[in-house]
């Protein structure tokens, strides 16, 4: 028997259907409403904490912001050269790890026989998953002995291997599989008819590879890249284990100890009160000013590399 | 007549499945063949063989003989890369590599490790003049190629394949994305370009292979039901699986 479709189209359902579509509609505006009210609270709290040493008169703001001292016990609070440590410390590992990453991924997607890829692919997936504080172990225990051994080579000492180049290192490893799993995802999105227009007019694959295909991926790419240095601007707990907290700097010399923004933040945290609490949030601030300025920069030139390809 | 793929007894597998089957015939220089059949018949399977395309394809394998030049293209001294660079290829859909108009052009040129700019300028433009396409886009070579229409896309990949400079060109229905007036340009261009260039069209249209070509091979199966000039295969066909399907009893 046939099914009389008519007759399921009466009007009292219907108008069910359009309550239940407003209901829902107000509860997707509620959730969203609830994760952007959190993140105004966040930075709401730490402006209001952050701005109160300069407002108390304890700090000057000028001195904080160009200071090239951070000294606790003397009162002397300058982010100045720590702008520059966390600059360098995080540019740096995107350096090292970005070629890294991205010529991994092209291995990945394109080169390695399936049963390689894939297992390589989990690989990366669980190095991207490994706790902060397990990277910091590795760094503190293994990286440092590293560096350790290498300035002992150049005549160099360091303290106890904690240094700029340990930070670099242990952040380039840290964001590696970031880039690298975007990077894959962006290759693999690549049209194959590109890759076969590419080789029909005698290029070689591997000139098809790096002229096409990472071309036309560049895109992705560098939003991995975006990904990974926000992650290496971030990463608080494992830097602190191996940056040596430098009271004074900015540091140029990869084996001289350093100190980053976050693990500034993170040292010492709970065991201090008052205007050396505060300033912390302060601290906070810059950090994400650094990381909103660093993001618009870097998605200002990514928006520039990837016109051509419109 | 001179003959440029002398094609001998082919055979293509995939796997276990045979997909083309001991297929003969000539294509002669500066001639336009069309390659007709119903879908799966092996006509494009056919064109990639031309410039191994296939060879990328896992669990493709050939035996038989495709000459050119007095060799046989699938022997292992062959350079394939070379190969390709005498035999281009145009897609079905027009396939522009995210770049400007120009490097797409000089795109090929450049992979056979031309730096001069001079040179690469003249390059480019011979080759859109020929793809007729230059008085439409010289103003604009640094623009990206993505942005124009798809007719200008299906003959900027035909600019590309020219700017090799090779001796043959297959194009794989060339015109099935495009609109009517797109068409007829693609059409007009075959008819230029068989002065200078051997031409090996796929197509489903058969007023489109009445149209362009000279020679008309007929596929059903895998194999070449009828192989003859154009006029013939169409007015006078010797099969009658071949008029059954050119008068459009089916497929």
């Amino acid at each position: 028997m046939r099914t009389n479709v008519k007759s399921y189209r009466n009007q009292k359902r219907n108008r069910h259907k359009i309550r239940r579509d407003k209901i829902l509609k107000a509860l997707f505006f509620t959730a969203a409403l609830v994760s952007a009210s959190a993140i105004a609270i966040i930075v709401i709290f730490i402006t209001q904490k952050g701005i109160t040493p300069f407002l108390n008169g304890d700090v000057s703001l000028v001195r904080f912001m160009f200071g090239t001292q951070w000294r606790q016990d003397q009162g002397v609070y300058g982010v100045g050269y720590i702008v520059i440590n966390t600059l360098l410390t995080s540019f740096g590992a995107l350096l090292l790890a970005f070629p890294i990453s991205v010529l991994s991924a092209l291995f990945i997607a394109k080169i390695a026989p399936k049963p390689i890829a894939s297992f390589m692919t989990t690989i990366i997936e669980l190095l991207a998953s490994i706790p902060s504080v397990v990277y910091g172990v590795f760094a503190a225990g293994v990286i440092t002995k590293l560096v350790m051994n290498m300035a002992a080579g150049l005549g160099l000492s360091t303290a106890g291997g904690s240094s700029q180049l340990a930070v670099i290192l242990l952040l380039a490893i840290m964001i590696t599989p970031t880039i690298t799993s975007l990077s894959i995802a962006a290759i693999q999105a690549v049209d194959r008819d590109l890759e076969l227009g590419s080789l029909a007019l005698g290029a070689t694959p591997t000139q098809t590879r790096f002229k096409v295909v990472l071309t036309s991926a560049k895109s992705g790419i560098f939003a991995g890249a975006i990904l990974g240095i926000g992650r290496a601007f971030g990463e608080a707990t494992a830097v602190a284990m191996v940056a040596g907290n430098k009271m004074f700097g900015p540091t140029f010399h990869p084996f001289d100890i350093t100190r980053t923004l976050t693990s500034t933040m993170l040292s010492g945290l709970k065991e201090t009160t008052g205007l050396d609490y505060d300033i912390r949030f302060s601290v906070g601030i810059v950090l994400m000013v650094v990381i909103l300025l660093s993001n618009l920069l870097l998605n200002a030139i990514r928006k520039k590399i990837g016109k051509v390809s419109g | 007549m001179e003959t440029i793929f002398k094609v001998e007894n082919l055979n293509l597998y995939y796997g276990a499945k045979q997909a083309l089957k001991s297929l003969n015939l000539d294509i002669r220089k500066h001639h336009v063949t069309a390659l007709i059949g119903p879908s799966g018949c092996g006509k494009s399977t056919f064109l990639r063989c031309l410039n191994r395309m296939n060879d990328l394809i896992e669990g493709c394998r050939i035996e038989g003989k495709v000459m050119m030049d007095n060799e046989n293209i699938f022997d292992r001294q062959v350079n394939v890369v070379e190969l390709r660079t005498k035999v281009g290829m145009v897609f079905q859909k027009p396939n522009p590599f995210p770049m400007s108009i120009f490097d797409n052009i000089a795109y090929g040129p450049r992979c056979q490790g031309i730096k001069n700019k001079k040179l690469l300028s003249e390059i480019v433009e011979r080759s859109l003049k020929q793809a007729a396409l230059w008085d439409e886009v010289h103003d604009r070579l640094h623009e990206s190629a993505m942005a124009l229409s798809g007719g200008q896309q299906q003959r900027l990949c035909i600019a590309r394949t020219i700017a090799m400079e090779p001796e043959v060109i297959l194009m794989d229905e060339p015109t099935s994305a495009l609109d009517p007036i797109a068409t007829a340009k693609i059409e007009e261009l075959i008819e230029e370009l068989k002065q200078e260039y051997t031409i090996v069209i796929v197509t489903h249209s058969m007023q489109q292979a009445s149209r362009v070509s000279d020679d008309t091979a007929f596929f059903l199966l895998g194999e070449i039901v009828e192989f003859n000039t154009t006029q013939d295969i169409f007015q006078n066909p010797a099969d009658k699986r071949t008029e059954d399907y050119i008068t459009g009893r089916f497929g």
